[in-house]
């Protein structure tokens, strides 16, 4: 009868728990995991105009559209992938690191005391609350050649060029992404690198400088190996969405109708194009799954690489 | 039955994002569910004024309207193509009936119900063309209001350089001459440009092309419709006559990373003395500034309409516009059948087009003596005679967003920031975009 009661005990003991995480998991699997599936299985079709109406139903074609994508250069999804793909590794590279550089460098210099601390914190955040697709738009005017604000302010006023240069048109319209990305992104990382900053000890300082130590050695010594588990992380995120990347460049080269060139096509508006108006959704799901691999792995790496320093004990 | 039914919510749900607002509610006998697009100012508000007429006569009906926005209508619209759930009346660009009424998504229009609206003859024919695809005359859709574009030129201009506009719009090699002539003219104290045109970020790129390639006697797909001719001799013959303004300084390089909006912008500003463009900027022209119109500018005093030059193989225009058409998933079938004559009507396309500056599709309301009295739509009525539309074929939205992407690109080469500008430069981008778009072609067989 004890005995009974203890197994009893135990198994609610073992249920309980579970039961708290139903519904989460539950969540999951209706927003993760079933769309992945989905996707998955959809790249497994062959799923164009004639056939979306048929939609799950439509004919089954195995793994063909990833041969068509990986092996078959005549595959219209590849068409300007070469382009895309090298611009989406080079942006995401740029964008991630000047975004953390300088974030990292203005929180540095914001976390110390000077009247209108706050108020210069604010300010400094403003470009992260414009939407993405306001930036892109906003950014598209300023950049244009004959009356856009950048031209204006680089050749009239400091006559750094002496012909006004194209940023919508030719290998330029990939800084006229870069800027933008990083005008948006670097607050946000400057907010996180602050709040980083403010929690390391002061003392440590305080016994570096009575050592004689310079504040340069001070930043690369005791702040950077503190931050390390903090910019790990923030470098996974910035990688990870700016490899999605798509609104900037979908608003700026003619809200989404234009074309942005072979010098600021990026994945995501690629991959978009190719589904989207090109009505080859199984191949656009197929290019999905494996972008969605590709990340898996990176990611993976990353976490395996990482995982001493993004463990706080460490 | 039910399967499908999660299944059509499914892909509603996943393509739709957040326009389901008019479905589902057809099952009362009294509710109609009507989607259009942004094409007037205020377009809610415009079709409420459109309906008003109508609805005092039908007290018992309730027609819900859903605005969608040009850019995002095509996918909300083959979403609910694709699922099965959309409104009861849908307005469709014209080259976009082939293919959602071969997703099997339209109700048919018989020909009883033709013959109720006057048939083939009663509309332009070049819309009219659209209704059904070019190898099958089932027809899927009505004819609601036509695009055409014309060349819009600055009067004050072409007299201070001399220029017998007549004379300038007869054929490609006046109208180089005359433009040659007129760039540089300095009119107000600005310096104009002969021509604008946009290059690559923008949504026209071949709706601007089609006409001089037309006129050359080139064409986008083969008689067959089977393969792309982008890269034709009379196709790029074209295409280098029209790049060649730009090449030659007399539309500006600037002009290239433009938008339609920004050249009209330019037009009414006084930067270039030509462009061509539709009907809908007559609207604009006659609005006052207070309103976001542009009557007090110098522009809106001084203009003229003409055709496009003739090529040597023709004098041709492009036309587009919208149709209306009855999903098969409509519960009221008969209510939307009454309504949507009543939209395609004499009088409401009359009154249709005075919200929009765009053409009545029916003949007998394109005529109509109050718009007629305009001189200058009458200018744009004068073009249906020359009026063409992209074959009506399904796959012609895939085919498009090719052109689009390889043509708008070709424009990086005609501004001369990729490689030299030169008839094989310009041989090589169109040989890429016909590869291209036989690709796509074969792909969606």
């Amino acid at each position: 009868m004890q005995f009974d009661t203890f197994t009893l005990r135990l198994k609610k003991l073992e249920v309980f728990p579970y039961l708290l995480l139903l519904p989460a998991i539950l969540m999951m699997v209706v927003v993760n995991v079933t769309p992945i599936l989905q996707g998955f299985y959809m790249s497994l079709l062959k799923l164009n105009q004639y056939t979306l109406s048929q939609y799950l139903d439509a004919p089954f074609i195995g793994v063909e559209n990833y041969r068509r994508i990986l092996f078959e250069s005549h595959s219209p999804i590849r068409a300007g992938l070469g382009f895309a793909l090298r611009n989406t590794l080079l942006y995401t590279l740029m964008v991630s690191v000047l975004a953390i550089a300088i974030g990292l460098g203005v929180a540095t210099l914001l976390n110390r005391d000077f009247p209108g601390r706050n108020i210069a914190r604010t300010l400094l955040l403003l470009p992260w609350i414009v939407p993405s697709y306001v930036v892109g738009t906003l950014w598209g005017f300023m950049w244009q050649r004959d009356v856009g604000i950048i031209n204006v302010v680089l050749v009239d006023w400091l006559h750094l060029f002496d012909e006004r240069p194209f940023w919508l048109l030719g290998s330029n319209s990939f800084w006229a992404i870069v800027i933008p990305t990083v005008w948006r992104a670097w607050p946000v990382m400057m907010l996180i690198f602050l709040a980083a900053l403010q929690a390391i000890p002061d003392d440590q300082y305080e016994a570096a400088t009575l050592d004689g130590v310079s504040k340069w050695k001070q930043f690369f010594h005791i702040t950077l190996p503190l931050l390390k588990p903090v910019i790990v992380i923030q470098f996974m995120f910035q990688i990870i969405d700016n490899i999605y990347s798509y609104n900037i460049v979908s608003m700026m080269f003619g809200n989404g109708a234009g074309h942005p060139g072979e010098w600021a096509d990026l994945l995501m508006p690629l991959l978009t194009r190719q589904s989207f108006s090109y009505w080859l959704f199984g191949q656009g799901a197929a290019v999905s799954f494996i972008m969605m691999v590709l990340m898996l792995v990176f990611v993976g790496i990353w976490m395996k690489s990482f995982k001493r320093s993004m463990t706080s004990d460490d | 039955m039910t399967t499908s039914g999660i299944k059509a919510r499914f892909l509603t749900g996943l393509l739709l994002a957040g326009s389901i607002t008019a479905t589902g509610s057809a099952a009362r006998a009294a509710e109609l569910n009507i989607w259009v697009m942004s094409t007037t100012a205020q377009q809610q508000q415009d079709m409420k004024e459109l309906l008003r007429p109508y609805l005092a006569s039908n007290p018992s009906l309730r027609v819900n309207v859903t605005v969608l926005n040009w850019e995002s209508a095509w996918s909300k619209i083959t979403a609910a193509a694709a699922s099965g759930q959309g409104p009861d009346i849908l307005e469709l660009g014209t080259t976009w009936v082939a293919a959602i009424s071969s997703m099997n998504a339209l109700e048919p229009v018989s020909q009883q119900q033709q013959t109720q609206m006057g048939s083939a003859k009663a509309f332009i024919p070049a819309v009219w063309g659209t209704t059904h695809r070019f190898d099958d005359s089932t027809v899927y859709a009505i004819p609601w209001y036509a695009d055409a574009r014309a060349a819009f030129y600055r009067t004050d201009v072409f007299k201070k350089a001399g220029v017998n506009p007549k004379e300038a719009f007869t054929n490609w090699t006046s109208f180089k001459q005359a433009m040659q002539k007129i760039n540089g003219q300095v009119v107000d104290g600005k310096k104009m440009y002969a021509l604008g045109y946009p290059g690559k970020n923008d949504w026209n790129v071949l709706h601007n092309l089609a006409p001089w390639v037309w006129n050359a006697g080139g064409d986008f797909l083969s008689a067959d419709k089977t393969h792309s001719v982008i890269n034709s001799p009379e196709a790029l013959q074209a295409i280098t006559y029209y790049t060649s303004f730009a090449a030659e300084g007399l539309v500006p390089s600037s002009a290239l990373e433009k938008d339609s909006t920004q050249i009209e912008a330019g037009f009414f500003n006084g930067n270039y003395a030509v462009i061509f463009s539709g009907s809908w900027i007559l609207k604009q022209l006659t609005m006052p500034k207070a309103k976001g119109g542009q009557m007090e500018s110098l522009a809106a005093h001084n203009f003229g309409i003409e055709s496009y030059p003739a090529g040597l193989k023709g004098n041709q225009t492009f036309f587009s516009g919208s149709d209306l058409a009855i999903m098969k998933s409509s519960k009221n079938k008969d209510q939307a059948w009454k309504l949507l004559t009543y939209l395609t009507s004499r009088d409401a396309e009359v009154t249709y087009s005075k919200m929009s500056a765009m053409l009545p599709a029916r003949l007998d309301a394109l005529n109509d003596p109050v718009l007629m009295a305009d001189p200058h739509y009458a200018d744009f009525v004068a073009q249906v005679k020359n009026g063409r539309h992209y074959p009506s074929i399904p796959g012609w939205g895939p085919l498009e967003s090719v052109y689009l992407k390889n043509i708008g690109n070709m424009f990086d080469i005609v501004a001369g920031v990729k490689g030299k500008y030169s008839t094989q430069a310009i041989k090589q981008a169109l040989d890429t975009t016909a590869a291209e778009a036989n690709d796509v072609l074969d792909e969606s067989r």
